[in-house]
């Protein structure tokens, strides 16, 4: 056990030492929420305010970036760098490698989050989740599904550009396509449809409706459908886990 | 004397291609073992499946009594491995390496222990790709040895290191092997098969073509010369003398490969004193690895 803990504090402090990685993360959501409150505030949507809308499906992005980016295109680098090959010839099992991953991965979405709701509560006047016990349950429901699902898909790549060719394009179908940035209402009908293929949405779905309407009970679905992606991701993740790229 | 890896008939293919060939050797309980031949011989893939990483098409490997890639966990407990072309995380402190890879293992380290030996102290919160090639070798030895295992495997640990850092590297796999580890070690500079190694495997095209104490290796005819000065000699007078293998020449130095010494030697002088040619600094040589690498890698153009 002590590995794993070694190796997620490690793979933390390593992140916020890469300057480039904690602006993507943290920053950058910021700098889009405050671009399209200048453009929204004050439109209210399906009686929810600009804010209400944005920030719980933000948060939903910052899963999909934390999942592809920080772990995913990550891990395929290590596994082109040979840091995995090296990890390979010691005891520690590939199993105990995703789960250090994928705490140091929730710990660095955990701080996109609160920064993401300070900078909503402090500009646009959010308010703290109606059923917060809901909302962290999503959060982790959410987590479950991507972190393995991110894992899975970049391992396919055979090296890093290509990795973080397959994060790129899964991150901007899905910002533009799941609603999170622009409202599915607006979409035409083969969109809306191809939305509901898309994880994300349910994602979104799940947030937005515990952070201002009813708890996760009400959300049967999103949270089958969710789960069924995580156990499905953690299977493939681990059955075609790779040390390198031969 | 107790055989810590045996390994038998084994052979890897990559597509249609042989990597390694019907290979068989077995290595001694402290020896320290080297593996050598050119780029693309078939050395890291030979040392992979010993490591595990790799399974042999067919042939049977034996690893402290495990089979590699069958039993590589337990395996991984009592040998280290440090790779060629391998970097751990980049922006890792040297500090935090060592106690990482410490924590993959049950037992006490002797990181503290390997800090002082490979002088590792005002390293220790540099960032891995800080590091210079020298001081990266250091770290990732140290991180192959952190658990004290019983064999270590070294993919060619001081390539591009100075002369001086080579020569460090050595003593610190010197002093390894007096802990009680076996090692074994590729490399493709002879001088280091000759200073370090207690026994040396040639591998050409995957397969082995000499394996030896390097004394032995260097006793063979092949690498014996005669070395000469001359500025009045031509290469074509030499070759026809009879038992020459090859001629080397440059700027009037003389390097002249033959089965017999003595004998072409006699033969050499007779032709210089009948056409009263002048040799000097005239001396019997053993010749070096590299002459035996190069013989068998002339060996293997001429196929």
């Amino acid at each position: 056990m002590n590995a794993v803990v070694q190796l997620a504090i490690l793979e933390t402090k390593m992140f916020f030492r890469d300057r480039l990685s904690v602006f993507w993360t943290f920053l950058f959501p910021v700098v889009m929420i405050w671009l399209f409150g200048s453009m929204f505030v004050g439109n209210e949507m399906n009686g929810l305010t600009f804010a209400e809308q944005f920030v719980p499906s933000w948060i939903g992005v910052n899963i999909v970036t934390t999942s592809f980016f920080t772990l995913g295109t990550v891990l395929a680098s290590y596994r082109e760098t040979g840091v995995l090959r090296r990890y390979q010839s010691t005891p520690l099992q590939p199993w105990k490698i995703l789960v250090a991953h994928t705490v140091q991965g929730t710990v660095i979405f955990i701080f996109s989050a609160i920064l993401l709701m300070i900078f909503g509560m402090w500009m646009y006047g959010l308010s703290l989740p109606d059923y917060i016990g809901s909302t962290l349950l999503a959060l982790l429901i959410s987590i479950l599904a991507f972190f393995p699902f991110a894992l899975f898909l970049t391992s396919l790549a055979k090296n890093t550009q290509a990795a973080a060719a397959i994060s790129s394009l899964f991150l901007n179908v899905m910002l533009f396509l799941s609603g999170a940035t622009f409202p599915i209402a607006f979409m035409p009908e083969v969109l809306q449809f191809v939305a509901k293929l898309l994880p994300l949405y349910y994602v979104i779905n799940l947030l937005r409706g515990t952070w201002n309407e009813a708890p996760i009970s009400s959300y049967g679905v999103e949270v089958g459908i969710l789960l069924g992606i995580s156990v499905v991701s953690i299977l493939l993740a681990s059955r075609f886990f790779r040390w390198s790229g031969k | 004397m107790e055989l810590v890896i045996k390994a038998e008939n084994v052979s890897k293919k990559y597509g249609s291609e042989f990597a390694v060939k019907n290979l068989s050797f077995t290595v001694k309980k402290g020896e320290i073992f080297g593996i050598i031949g050119p780029n693309g011989a078939g050395k890291t893939t030979t040392l992979e499946m010993l490591e595990g990483i790799l399974k042999p098409n067919s042939g049977t490997i034996d690893v402290l009594g495990y089979v590699p890639t069958k039993q590589l966990r337990t395996l991984n407990k009592r040998i280290g491995v440090q790779f060629q072309s391998t970097s751990i995380q980049k922006k890792m402190k040297v500090r935090e390496a060592l106690q990482l890879f410490a924590s993959f293992y049950d037992g006490p380290s002797q990181k503290d222990h390997l800090i002082d030996l490979l002088g590792l102290h005002e390293k220790l919160n540099v960032n891995f790709e800080d590091l210079s090639g020298g001081w990266k070798q250091r770290v990732t030895l140290a991180l192959a040895t952190l658990h004290q295992p019983e064999i270590l495997f070294l993919d060619e640990p001081s390539m591009g290191l100075d002369p001086h850092a080579r020569r460090e590297m050595w003593s610190l796999i010197e002093r390894l092997r007096k802990q009680g580890c076996t090692i074994v070690i590729t490399t493709h500079y002879m001088e280091e098969a000759e200073k370090l190694c207690d026994r040396v495997a040639m591998i050409y095209h995957g397969e082995l073509k000499a394996l030896d104490t390097p004394q032995q290796l260097l006793n063979r005819s092949v690498s014996k010369n005669l070395t000469f000065e001359s500025h009045q000699l031509k290469r074509k007078d030499l070759e026809t003398v009879p038992g020459v293998i090859r001629v080397e020449e440059s700027d009037g130095l003389f390097h002249v490969f033959c089965k017999n010494q003595q004998e072409t030697a006699y033969h050499i002088f007779r032709i210089c004193h009948e056409r009263e040619i002048s040799l000097s600094n005239f001396y019997f040589e053993k010749g070096t690895l590299d002459d035996l690498f190069i013989h068998y890698l002339e060996e293997e153009v001429v196929q």
